[in-house]
């Protein structure tokens, strides 16, 4: 889980929060409803973890239960390899 | 077991769900009893939505009280209370019960595309009796809300309940279905369903009823604000002269938007209330710095719905064609059914179809500019932070020109999507660039409703949407305080022994604020819409929608009965002779003259006094039974209480025909005087200055030959021609209103008084408030100047609730008891001066 988070967690950072302390990215930040994510980083984060962790995720996957934080992240990564 | 909790137990108590301490719950109580207050004084929304509002706030007190498991029964049970006491025991239980047919339909134990299939045809039975093809045995009114709760959640609900793995509850899609404030609002957000499943006291308990208050208030805030713009702030489109008043027109039909959000803020506080902790519904989208960000802040739940229900599967479909083609096929479609639904949400609200060529416009335009928009931030990505940022002169300076870009693009949008057709919304440019810099008075006003409009979106500091922590009752959180200073400052500008104290200027227009009713441009809409067929009614965009929305499809129409016919001439149409149709209100019959009244001979007989009677359709008798106009009413009373005193017979001829201005008054005074009358009555309700501006425009532009010289000479003199559009017309010729009517009065007066009649005018009153009254005083001055005897009753309907004595919401026709009290009015005017009417035809002479 830990090193699932650390992956996503620097994807995030590099991809939509450049020159962002990463201490203020914690598991439980909220990226959806907080703002961070919207519906187009979205798409590109699921792209990103299909090809980085071989999986594939469902469109009704792409929501606030399973993609609000990088610890829900980590779960739904989890649940499917 | 209690779930307050005090504050020595506050500690322990932070990690029970849903428990709340006494002094936060009171504080919560507290606030909502002002805002109840502020809801009563301002009449926000209806009376249904304060005994609504009312509801809410017991079942708010208990709700927290009671054990966290019993707390979804309860609001299901309190929302289905709700439609029960606004719609009634009996035509509450038919939307119930269509509800829960719908809901079971979702859970019958058969393939997934069976229930699809069973579900549609349910849906495609219900719109035939929405349409009123087929008949239904509930009431008409129920329709919008039955629309409002299922057709677009049910899509939710269906597509959550293939993907979810919790099971379906059966409190909660009750509570789902049938929410609380459901009842009161046919415009109501998507909500989401796996949302609404997750968010339910999934964070302390105050601060989601916190927020809820602080929700509330800004939505109550919003509704005010919204009645300053469509009162005093909106234009017709004829009144753009000019560049200031072309930026008031088209930044007050955006700022109209205030009433949906003012609602939505209002329906998602008042589920916080009950523990729902939802997202909200609208994000300061006055200060979206791009089209995708408008697009986000906008109707969030909407943008949410479409995501989930045709962005999401279509790109995730589509994805292997490329990321940009897929975003760009993705994002059209989800316009295209934006703008599909759309029409197909005004069906069930409003039971007819729209097809508008300026929505699919405005439409397609904002798609392109999102696409663009949105392919161009998948390359080069926007800005995000996770802390508050530096502003910087140069950051500021570069959000604040983006901002202001979008937002006069999105409101120039806006106007062409509410303008009545393409040609209507060239003509504004034209009066845009004809104008000058124009004038306005309004302009201070109108900058300061935007301004706090755009400060005041939903509390983004709140506490409960960051953080977790329980807050320490030693003062009261800044958020707090500030909605309590709004209320009370509201209830405050409310009552009246405080605004009255500020001047008559500023109380007459908090006075304004008070009331729910149709500003002066949906009025003369709604009396358009009598004759003709509106395309703008069919629009959200206009509040006279909600007034139309209960109107059954086939209102009265006298076309449709067969009961006027097209003349050729000015009057453009009359009243067919010796016809007879029955409509909802009784029997409309005509003479053989084709006057709806009683038979009469060409000549009066000796010792008879006639008055010929002229008007429109309330004179006419749209809406009451023969014997039941007031003319009839007035004719029959004087024979029986005056024969004799001192003519032995009186006889009143009604030659109203509906839709009659008073152009066509003066063209129909020919024909009234083939019957001699004594004395020749227009019953005037004050639409003559605008309803003869209104009137010349249409027949200029239908090339309807006008035969009288001095109009056509005034219609040379202000520029217009058939081949104009009515906006240009209508400003053109709008200075000269005065004009117009003065004429056409003193022409009636001069060619009564040529053939021995006296000139009466009668002001009626009308039976809601608007320009009616506005007009009247320099009508009847006019009338006065040109030798008309006045009688003026605007004050006849004074003390009585006039919603008792009009035909419906949607008709402002007096019914039988309005006639009843013209009558009375109209005898005792007649009676009271009957020195200077009831005077011999020799003497007159």
């Amino acid at each position: 889980m830990t090193e699932i988070i650390d992956i996503v967690k620097g994807y995030i950072l590099e991809e939509f929060l450049p020159g962002e302390n990463p201490d203020e990215l914690g598991e439980t930040t909220s990226l959806i409803t907080g703002g961070i994510l919207d519906s187009l980083a979205t798409i590109k984060l699921v792209a990103f973890l299909e090809e980085r962790f071989g999986i594939a995720i469902q469109a009704h996957e792409a929501d606030t239960e399973h993609m609000d934080t990088l610890l829900d992240i980590a779960k739904l990564v989890q649940s499917k390899r | 077991m209690s779930t307050i909790a005090t504050h020595a137990t506050q500690e322990t108590s932070a990690s029970t769900p849903g428990r709340v301490n006494v002094v936060p719950y009171l504080l919560v109580l507290l606030q909502l009893g002002i805002l109840a207050l502020v809801i009563r004084q301002f009449q926000i929304e209806s009376a249904a939505f304060l005994r609504l509002t009312l509801v809410a706030i017991g079942g708010f007190a208990v709700n927290a009280l009671l054990p966290l498991s019993w707390r979804l029964p309860w609001f299901a049970l309190l929302s289905l209370s709700g439609i029960g006491l606004v719609f009634g025991l009996q035509q509450g239980a038919w939307l119930v019960a269509l509800g829960l047919l719908l809901i079971g339909i979702c859970h019958i134990p058969i393939p997934f595309w069976a229930r699809i299939a069973v579900l549609g045809a349910v849906a495609a039975l219900l719109a035939v009796q929405r349409a009123e093809w087929l008949p239904a045995p509930w009431s008409r009114a129920i329709w919008p809300i039955l629309g409002s709760m299922f057709m677009f959640r049910l899509v939710v609900y269906l597509y959550d309940l293939r993907h979810e793995q919790v099971p379906a509850s059966p409190w909660r899609s009750l509570a789902y279905f049938f929410m609380l404030p459901n009842v009161c609002f046919p415009l109501f957000p998507v909500v989401d369903y796996k949302t609404f499943r997750r968010c339910h006291f999934d964070q302390d308990a105050y601060r989601t009823y916190q927020i809820g208050v602080d929700w509330m208030a800004r939505g109550v805030l919003h509704l005010i604000l919204y009645r300053i713009v469509y009162y005093h702030l909106t234009l017709a489109p004829s009144d753009v002269q000019g560049a200031l008043t072309f930026a008031q027109y088209v930044l007050t039909t955006f700022l109209l938007y205030l009433r949906v959000s003012g609602q939505f803020h209002i329906i998602v506080g008042m589920l916080h209330l009950f523990g729902f902790r939802l997202p909200e519904t609208h994000h300061r989208y006055f200060l979206a710095s791009s089209f995708t960000d408008f697009w986000r802040r906008i109707n969030i739940y909407w943008k949410d719905f479409m995501l989930k229900i045709f962005f999401n599967p279509l790109y995730f479909k589509l994805r292997r064609i490329g990321p940009t083609p897929a975003l760009v096929i993705s994002t059209i479609v989800v316009f295209f059914a934006t703008w599909a639904l759309h029409a197909y949400q005004w069906f069930w609200l409003r039971g007819s179809s729209l097809f508008v060529w300026t929505d699919v416009a405005f439409w397609s335009i904002l798609a392109t500019l999102v696409v663009v928009n949105a392919v161009y931030e998948s390359r080069h990505g926007r800005a995000r932070t996770l802390s508050r940022s530096r502003w910087t002169l140069r950051r500021f300076s570069g959000i604040a020109a983006r901002t202001v870009g979008t937002f006069c693009t999105i409101a120039l949008l806006w106007s062409l999507w509410t303008a009545d057709s393409f040609s209507a919304w060239f003509a504004l440019w034209r009066g845009l660039f004809d104008g000058g810099l124009g004038r306005t008075t309004d302009l201070g006003l109108l900058l300061a409703v935007a301004g706090i409009a755009a400060v005041r979106g939903p509390a983004a500091g709140s506490p409960g949407v960051r953080g977790s922590a329980r807050p320490r009752w030693t003062r009261i959180p800044w958020s707090t305080a500030g909605t309590i200073a709004l209320l009370l400052t509201l209830a405050a500008l409310g009552t009246a022994r405080v605004y009255s104290r500020l001047g008559p200027q500023v109380a007459s227009f908090v006075h304004s604020l008070r009331s729910g009713q149709l500003s002066r441009g949906d009025t003369v809409m709604l009396e358009r819409g009598y004759y003709e067929d509106l395309i703008r009614v069919d629009r959200f965009n206009s509040q006279l929608w909600e007034v139309y929305m209960n109107k059954p499809v086939n209102w009265l129409d006298v076309s449709a009965l067969g009961l006027d016919r097209f003349t050729g001439d000015l009057r453009q149409k009359e009243l067919v002779p010796s016809m007879v149709a029955q409509t909802r209100f009784g029997t409309i019959r005509t003479n053989r003259w084709g006057m709806r009244d009683r038979e009469y001979e060409r000549r009066p007989a000796p010792d008879t006094y006639r008055f010929a009677l002229l008007g429109a359709s309330t004179v006419m008798g749209w809406g009451v039974s023969d014997g039941e106009t007031f003319e009839s009413l007035v004719e029959d009373r004087l024979n029986r209480e005056r024969a004799g005193a001192p003519f032995a017979r009186y006889e009143i001829l009604n030659f109203a025909v509906p839709g009659y201005e008073l152009p066509q008054q003066l063209a129909t005074l020919e024909r009234a005087l083939e019957f001699a009358p004594d004395a020749v009555a227009y019953a005037a309700i004050g639409r003559d200055l605008h309803g003869s501006v209104q009137f010349l425009v249409g027949a200029v532009r239908a090339s309807t030959p006008i035969p009288y010289n001095f109009l056509r000479d005034l219609l040379r003199r202000a520029g217009v021609d058939a081949s104009m559009d009515e906006t240009t017309a209508r400003r053109r010729l709008d200075p000269y209103r005065g004009e117009i009517v003065s004429w056409l009065f003193e022409e009636i007066a001069r060619r009564c008084r040529e053939r021995g009649a006296m000139p009466v005018l009668i002001f009626l009153p009308q039976t809601y408030t608007g320009i009616w009254e506005q007009e009247s005083v320099e009508a009847l001055q006019r009338a006065e100047k040109a030798g008309f005897l006045v009688l003026d009753l605007r004050d006849a309907f004074r003390g009585v609730d006039t919603a008792s004595i009009r035909l419906a919401d949607w008709d402002a026709h007096p019914n039988a008891r309005g006639h009843q009290i013209m009558a009375a009015h109209v005898y005792d005017a007649i009676t009271s001066r009957k020195d200077a009417i009831f005077v011999p035809r020799e003497a007159r002479q």
